[in-house]
């Protein structure tokens, strides 16, 4: 207990800078009308929408509170991740080292990834209060008579959760390599741009692009999003999030040679680029959206999972077809999940196939089942099913699930408004006075 | 004063230290001891090279080359028990009151509270126990970063410039106020460029010129060096000393 003492003190100490800092009052201050913004526009359009439709089941999905309610919701906790988290992190980093208090706490003996961990576990905790309002708009979602599926509602939290993790561990890291404030701001976003601009080439060249952003802290939150979560993209994000913290710590050590923190850094770099990889590999996931979005019936589900021949799909279509888009989401995503060994190749030789739809094998989509192999090109998840079980020579299954129903609601945000545009922004600002003025 | 020292086992050793920015060397090949207990002044002009030698001693700042023996080469113990840096110039944890960051620096470094009393009246750091560090002016943020130091337990502290800032009471009481701790047995080695002030405080002194060692020793042991370089004539005072010296 002795030894974990001045670690302790450090947090209090990494607590109160937060307190003490500007940025984090801003980020409290803002997200609440930022939820507002989406919660209530999420509420009025899944109102009119439930106004006109019924439940019938093309229709149903629109009416999954996943999509229609915390989907649009939590964009604004991806926004403030982007453009305002990072701020606060930065100050909290790089704070010590422009005052000086740095060179002061180094000098216990204490390990920097300790110190690290302090500012991290700070920072972290600072994010959770950030997700009060969300919280908030659940309970209200709940008092209109919503419907909530719990198990998918905590994993897009979970994304979230892990999204912040990135952005601070990512923060960290670029404050203590660049030490000024400003120019950590500006490497930050460059990131956060640098993988935008990664995602834009992989929609349009697919391949190995396609790859590549399927890292991004972008596509690992959109898969939470839309209720899948996968053990890989959850360890590999946690990998991530260790290896920014571990190289802030490498750059916090003020007496190492900068050659020797650089060779360091490399080589967690090349350590965690193996590790990622790995975690790419393994194919465990949970589809947790109510609605089994990622998933295929339970039926065609045993039935897939007894085909033991690896399947080869070869698709010809280019990655900006919305053919491609939806054989991916439909079909391909889920047969991954479920079959033991799926091997899927696109082949294009264009970006958006507009002037390859006159070539004959444009739209071909091959199926190989242990040497055996038929041409499809169709693109629906029934399509692509019918074609496997005739490959495998295996009867279709009876469909025996009632389609998913939804939970329409036509309810008002009664007292939304209030709570997001005026309670919140009035109580954070006067806590956030009184405490800054305690202070001084 | 000088036999005394003499017998003093030494607690710090720095063999050829050295460390480059670039073409420019601030230090060359530095080598020197500190003696328990003594008050090591570290003199020379500007740009010789004192913050970078305090740096590197702290381990804020990495050498290039160069040993650093703690307790004749006891091996298990780290630098971070031993010594403690004060920076010059610094404003640590700008929006915390005095008082607490005189706190922290008891808690986390596991230091001396019995002596948090005696130094905060010394040092006359009461009045100013709400006050944010930020809101301090030079001379009472260095009576209290001077505070800190001597709130530490580690038995070496290096200070860099302890009276930058402070007008001629308040000096003349900080001085005091470190010589008290040395006669209890802390160890202290000050960067100080004012030499008047310097001669009448330290035991003895490094003489850092160019990022060399150009002289070690009392102020007697000095004033011969020097007498040596100016052809047998003696110096008249100390600066005359560091003037030759250096």
């Amino acid at each position: 207990m002795r030894s974990l003492d001045p670690w302790l003190r450090l947090v209090g100490k990494e607590w109160r800078g937060l307190l003490a800092s500007r940025a984090w009052w801003v980020l409290i201050f803002l997200i609440g009308p930022l939820v507002g913004v989406t919660f209530i526009g999420a509420m009025r359009i899944y109102a009119e929408a439930s106004g006109l439709g019924g439940t019938t089941p093309g229709v149903g999905e629109a009416f999954s509170p996943l999509d229609g309610i915390w989907l649009p919701m939590f964009i604004a906790y991806e926004i403030a991740a982007t453009f305002l988290l990072p701020f606060v992190a930065i100050r909290l980093v790089t704070g010590d080292r422009q005052s000086g208090a740095l060179k002061l706490e180094l000098q216990h003996p204490m390990s920097p990834l300790a110190r690290i961990a302090a500012k991290a576990l700070v920072l972290f905790t600072g994010w959770c209060l950030a997700v009060v309002p969300a919280l908030l708009a659940a309970a209200l979602w709940k008092l209109y008579g919503g419907n909530t599926y719990v198990p998918e509602l905590a994993g897009i939290v979970l994304g979230h959760l892990l999204n912040a993790g990135l952005t601070i561990a990512l923060a960290a890291a670029i404050a203590s390599i660049a030490e000024n404030p400003s120019t950590a701001a500006i490497l930050v976003l460059s990131f956060t741009v640098g993988t935008w601009i990664l995602g834009f080439v992989a929609s349009l060249r697919g391949g190995l692009w396609e790859r590549i952003a399927s890292f991004t802290p972008e596509a690992m939150l959109d898969r939470f999003q839309h209720g899948l979560i996968q053990l890989g993209t959850a360890l590999a994000a946690l990998v991530l999030v260790a290896v920014g913290l571990v190289v802030s710590a490498l750059w916090l050590r003020l007496g190492v040679s900068r050659q020797r923190r650089t060779l360091e850094s490399v080589s967690v770099a090349v350590l965690a680029a193996g590790l990622v990889v790995g975690c790419s590999l393994l194919h465990v996931s949970w589809d947790v959206s109510e609605n089994r979005r990622n998933s295929f019936p339970e039926t065609d589900q045993e039935a897939l999972a007894q085909i033991r021949t690896p399947l080869s799909i070869e698709v010809h279509l280019a990655p900006e077809d919305p053919r491609r888009s939806d054989l991916e989401h439909q079909a391909l995503s889920k047969l991954r999940r479920v079959m033991p060994s799926v091997n899927v190749r696109y082949v294009s030789a264009t970006s958006i196939g507009l002037f390859e739809q006159a070539g004959s094998g444009y739209g071909e989509i091959w199926y190989n089942l242990g040497g055996k192999k038929v041409m499809s090109r169709m693109t629906t998840q029934e399509g692509v099913l019918e074609t496997i079980y005739g490959l495998a020579g295996i009867n279709p299954p009876q469909d025996a699930e009632p389609p998913f129903a939804g939970h329409p609601l036509m309810a008002e945000p009664k007292g939304a408004a209030a709570l997001f545009y005026g309670l919140w922004p009035a109580c954070i600002a006067g806590l956030g006075f009184w405490i800054l003025r305690r202070k001084s | 004063m000088s036999e005394m020292n003499r017998a003093r086992p030494s607690i710090v050793s720095v063999a050829g230290l050295s460390k480059t920015y670039g073409s420019v060397v601030a230090l060359d090949d530095v080598s020197f001891s500190i003696r328990r207990g003594e008050v090591l002044g570290l003199i020379g002009p500007n740009g010789a090279g004192k913050t970078t030698l305090f740096e590197c001693l702290g381990g804020v700042q990495p050498a290039d080359r160069g040993e650093v023996a703690l307790l004749d080469g006891h091996e298990r113990v780290r630098r971070g028990d031993v010594l403690f840096y004060l920076p010059d110039g610094i404003a640590p944890w700008p929006d915390e009151p005095v008082d607490w960051a005189l706190q922290f620096t008891l808690d986390f470094f596991g230091g001396r509270r019995e002596l948090y009393g005696e130094i905060s009246h010394r040092l006359d750091l009461a009045p100013l126990g709400r006050t944010r560090m930020k809101a301090l002016s030079r001379g009472q943020r260095k009576r209290a970063l001077l505070a800190m130091a001597l709130l530490t337990p580690h038995p070496v502290l290096l200070i860099d410039e302890p009276f930058e800032g402070l007008d001629l009471r308040q000096s003349r009481e900080a001085a005091k106020t470190l010589r008290r701790h040395a006669s209890l047995g802390r160890t202290l080695f000050l960067s100080i460029h004012q030499i008047i002030d310097a001669g009448r405080f330290c035991d003895r002194f490094i003489l850092l010129s160019g990022g060399r060692t150009r002289g070690e020793g009392t102020a007697s042991e000095l004033a011969s060096l020097a007498a040596s370089r100016m052809d047998g004539k003696a110096p008249g005072d100390f600066e005359e000393v560091f003037l030759a010296l250096t």
